[in-house]
């Protein structure tokens, strides 16, 4: 716990003093005519102090044995893994097109997040692409990126 | 038109509902996209169906599996699994659905009869009453979060500081937008919702190897008995009338008037030891106590423009995209909207009890899939579902960035519903407080002096310091147990 409040203050306080020295370059007014830098700087100024004090806090208190970040050895592969497919998804959603990419998405987390075989892996991935552009394509009328193969 | 989409709400909220790990605020998170494309009274009949669907489905999980589809579900476990062992299943679900459907229609009563006079009280209101009672809103929702009142505090002010990116409503300026033109109209709140909720949920799913799908229970005789009603009707009375007044106040009521209702009959109970065992009085009071919760967390949204949950915050801010303004004006502005969904309650407790019973076998067959197939289907349906909006890879983006965000705040135990409560209510916030100022000329004792807001500001207070308390911690750090991670 002491570790995830130290962490956690410092980012806050990062985000704090982004706030707080951004909001400099807009107006902030005054208390009797606020300006659009007046929440972003005061608030700023709070989410500091109160970010120094659970992180001096947390120096402070004793704690007792630290908790594993991920659960199990191969848990960070899974979630690196899932993520770096979710970015992929979004950079070639243009290029490659909502079937194709959909479809490389699908079949890429059910082969190798939890390896299923290559068959069930290539029919849930057809099966999710048909379903979607079902529903989103010709149900909701939403048009989505053709790509290289054209639909 | 309006019933179809009443029905898909109904169905689809079950459908999620039914799913471990995905409760209301996840389901209404995935299929407000859907919603988006449709005219605003559609669009609020159908996520209105999805609220209350997911709570029925979250008690379908419960019977049949021992596993809870969200956090107001929990107490069904005790009895409604044991119910399901003794091959009485089908009693159950039945007791479930039917006390669900009495309690959200005399939900949907009660909020006829208080919506209107309280809609006229809160005419009074002034910005600083606004600001205050915004105020009290997120103090109250960080006090029923977890142990650390000052991480939860935390969590809120950077949803405020992250609700002031975009252009100033006040003056039209730009603010931390970085010439993006997506951050203009500021961080948009389905991507938000979605990554906070659904994609970290997937995230941390995926840490832990996937355990093999539960055996279910054969289900038969969905029509509770005579006996059955005997015994269920009171407690099913005493749960809706409990429910409806808790969901009234801020914090998580659907859940805490499950507890409650359970509580109180087992107090009042002449059987006491028979709860644990598969006592059906142990199903009937805490399901509509349930229900009757969700109808009346209704009425400080339309009437305030105060969400009592994190779920309801969805909800506004599923209005705020459609341009409804909840609030004081809400019904005499809107009242298409708000006798729609009024009608549409009924209807759609209705729907859920005739359409759900026999739609049992297929619940079932979904809690069959595998996770390894599922959440794929999610993570798409998220991806799909936000890009839909505006066409914009920038809020896929902003989608995995809150994610990863959402995923990091668990991991290291800072609260997420304060902070999108604060990213829905921070611009209302902000201009409550910036007219306040303008209107006492820069005195801030203005908030103290008008007595409507100075007691939201003493309740903010009192809570605040109340946290504080060593012994208070230690309660709501339990009660922080019972309730879960995402269902405040």
């Amino acid at each position: 716990m002491k570790r995830n409040n130290i962490i956690g203050g410092i980012f806050f306080l990062i985000v704090g003093l982004i706030f707080a020295v951004y909001s400099r370059s807009v107006d902030i007014g005054d208390w009797s005519e606020p300006g659009a830098g007046f929440l972003p700087f005061y608030g700023g100024l709070i989410v500091i102090g109160m970010s120094l004090l659970l992180v001096v806090g947390s120096f402070v208190r004793m704690d007792a044995a630290v908790e594993p970040f991920f659960p199990e050895s191969d848990s960070w592969k899974r979630v690196l893994s899932t993520f770096l497919a979710l970015v992929a998804y979004n950079v070639l959603l243009r290029q490659l097109g909502f079937a194709l990419v959909t479809f490389l998405f699908v079949g890429f987390l059910v082969k190798f997040i939890f390896p299923q075989g290559w068959w069930k892996s290539l029919a849930t991935a057809a099966l999710a692409t048909v379903c979607v552009r079902l529903v989103f394509v010709n149900l909701l009328e939403i048009n989505f990126p053709k790509g290289i193969l054209g639909f | 038109m309006n019933l179809l989409f009443c029905f898909l709400g109904v169905f689809m909220g079950t459908l999620v509902g039914v799913l471990p790990g995905l409760g209301p605020t996840a389901a209404i998170s995935l299929l407000l996209p859907v919603s988006f494309h449709l005219s605003p009274v559609s669009s609020i009949i159908m996520l209105a169906g999805i609220y209350y669907g997911a709570m029925y489905g979250g008690s379908t999980t419960s019977i049949l599996v021992n596993m809870p589809g969200e956090a107001a579900s929990v107490i069904t476990c005790l009895d409604g699994h044991q119910m399901a062992k003794k091959g009485r299943a089908g009693a159950a679900l039945g007791i479930a659905a039917f006390g669900s459907f009495i309690a959200g229609t005399i939900g949907a009563v009660g909020i006829m009869l208080v919506a209107p006079p309280m809609a006229k009280f809160a005419l009074a209101f002034g910005p600083a009453e606004y600001f205050s009672l915004l105020l009290m809103g997120i103090v109250i929702i960080v006090y029923m979060s977890s142990g650390s009142i000052l991480k939860d505090l935390l969590s809120a002010m950077f949803g405020l500081l992250l609700g002031t990116i975009g252009m100033d409503s006040i003056s039209g300026t730009q603010r931390l937008t970085f010439g993006i033109l997506e951050l203009t109209d500021g961080i948009g709140f389905i991507p938000a919702v979605m990554g906070l909720f659904g994609v970290s949920e997937i995230f941390m799913n995926v840490e832990r190897a996937v355990v093999t799908t539960l055996v279910t229970e054969k289900v038969k005789n969905l029509l509770p008995d005579r006996q059955d009603w005997k015994e269920s009707f009171w407690p099913i009375i005493r749960g809706t009338v409990l429910g409806f007044f808790m969901g009234v106040l801020p914090g998580p009521a659907p859940v805490i008037s499950t507890y409650s209702s359970y509580a109180l009959e087992k107090k009042i109970s002449k059987t006491p030891e028979k709860f644990g065992t598969g006592h059906i009085v142990g199903v009937a009071g805490p399901e509509a106590a349930n229900n009757a919760a969700s109808s009346g967390a209704m009425i400080p949204l339309f009437t305030l423009g105060i969400p009592a949950n994190s779920v309801i915050a969805v909800l506004l801010g599923a209005f705020m995209i459609h341009g409804l303004q909840p609030g004081p004006m809400f019904i005499s502005k809107y009242p298409d909207v708000f006798w729609a969904t009024i009608v549409s309650m009924y209807i759609g407790n209705a729907m859920l009890l005739v359409l759900n019973l026999p739609l049992i076998p297929l619940w079932v067959k979904v809690l069959k899939v595998p996770y390894t197939i599922l959440f794929p289907l999610i993570l798409v349906f998220c991806l799909i579902g936000v890009y839909s909006l505006n066409f914009s890879q920038v809020e896929i983006t902003l989608m995995i960035a809150f994610g990863v965000l959402g995923y990091l705040m668990r991991k290291y135990k800072f609260e997420m519903p304060p902070l999108i409560l604060a990213l829905v209510l921070g611009p209302m916030m902000e201009s409550s407080l910036r007219l306040s100022l303008l209107m006492s000329q820069g005195d801030p004792t203005t908030f103290l002096r008008r007595p409507l807001s100075a007691a939201f500001m003493i309740v903010s207070t009192t809570l605040i310091v109340l946290a504080m308390i060593p012994g208070i911690q230690k309660k709501r750090a339990k009660l922080k147990e019972k309730l879960g991670d995402d269902e405040i």
